[in-house]
């Protein structure tokens, strides 16, 4: 498993898609009677509007030509396993970010951070012993200094768990700046 | 002294004290050891970005102060927020605090026999 780390506009999700279809080879290449492993992309964001279709739209194309499917999972990450298929297979989470609002902010109340943490870890934990390679995305929101409302914060606090946790999971963590991969583990 | 920067809530404590192997007795929140600690005791400054915050607001002169502490506490450990890496804030005294703190840090890590970056809980030497 490897993390991915990066501001907005970083270029961590380029890297992170290098990264799978990298993987993926590599592990084909092994076995000659699988040509490549299945990719999946496990899409996280939440579709509310035009402009976020549009996007999604816009992503889908550019990983197609990939060979990425995509998966749409907004909460309960585990689940996306349900919808591929056996065998070896490949998967890119993207991103940590949109999956903690989602599950955190769900029903209307705020639920406390800590407990988010731990499912959406314990997701992240069944998709790493189901997949071939799984490579997650997730952003640096820590360093703006900016006291926040307490929600907020609860937020960003639960962020850091999760990525500190899942750091303990990977073999790999990656922190991505101006699109250059810096190996932090 | 040594310098740990990194964001909010990348377990920057806890990697300090785990590295180390100091008890939570050594460090101090946001402030100084007050006249009874002993000299030869390990001293871990945690939310030293705070410090700063605080003696802004109290009149005080952080970039001063500091240089006396070290004085006493030259072999402490620092740990900081790094608080500068966003928009930077509409109102003054918001921009003055990250502006001070960025400075401050920059005087430490010269000083600092080591400077790591934290991040995911993972301790990076920059210097």
């Amino acid at each position: 498993m490897v993390l991915i780390i990066g501001g907005s506009g970083s270029g961590k999700s380029a890297y992170a898609e290098e990264t799978v279809v990298s993987l993926a080879k590599k592990s084909a290449s092994l076995e000659e009677n699988i040509l490549e492993m299945k990719k999946y992309y496990l899409a996280a964001m939440q579709v509310f509007d035009e402009e976020g279709k549009r996007r999604v739209k816009r992503h889908r194309e550019l990983r197609s030509g990939k060979g990425f499917l995509t998966i749409e999972q907004p909460t309960e990450i585990h689940k996306a396993l349900e919808q591929m298929e056996e065998g070896d297979r490949a998967a890119l989470l993207e991103c940590i970010s949109n999956l903690t609002a989602n599950e955190m902010f769900k029903e209307g109340e705020a639920r406390p951070e800590t407990q988010t943490a731990e499912q959406i870890v314990e997701g992240v934990k069944l998709l790493k012993e189901n997949t071939t390679h799984l490579v997650v995305v997730s952003n640096n929101v820590f360093e703006d200094g900016v006291v926040y409302d307490e929600a907020t914060m609860a937020y960003i606090r639960g962020m850091g768990i999760i990525n500190q946790s899942l750091a303990k999971l990977s073999d790999q963590v990656v922190e991505v700046v101006a699109g250059i991969p810096i190996v932090l583990l | 002294m040594k310098l740990v920067i990194g964001g909010y809530a990348q377990g920057k404590l806890d990697y300090v004290l785990a590295k180390y192997h100091l008890p939570e007795t050594a460090v101090w929140d946001g402030a100084w050891p007050d006249g009874g600690c002993p000299l030869d005791e390990a001293v871990v400054i945690n939310h030293f970005h705070q410090w700063v915050k605080r003696r802004m607001s109290e009149g005080g002169c952080p970039e001063k102060e500091v240089r006396l502490f070290l004085e006493t506490y030259g072999n402490c450990i620092i740990i900081s927020d790094e608080v500068g890496n966003g928009i930077v804030p509409i109102e003054p005294l918001e921009r003055e605090y990250r502006e001070r703190v960025g400075r401050i840090l920059i005087d430490l890590a010269k000083e600092a026999e080591e400077v790591e970056r934290v991040l995911c809980g993972i301790g990076q030497k920059i210097k």
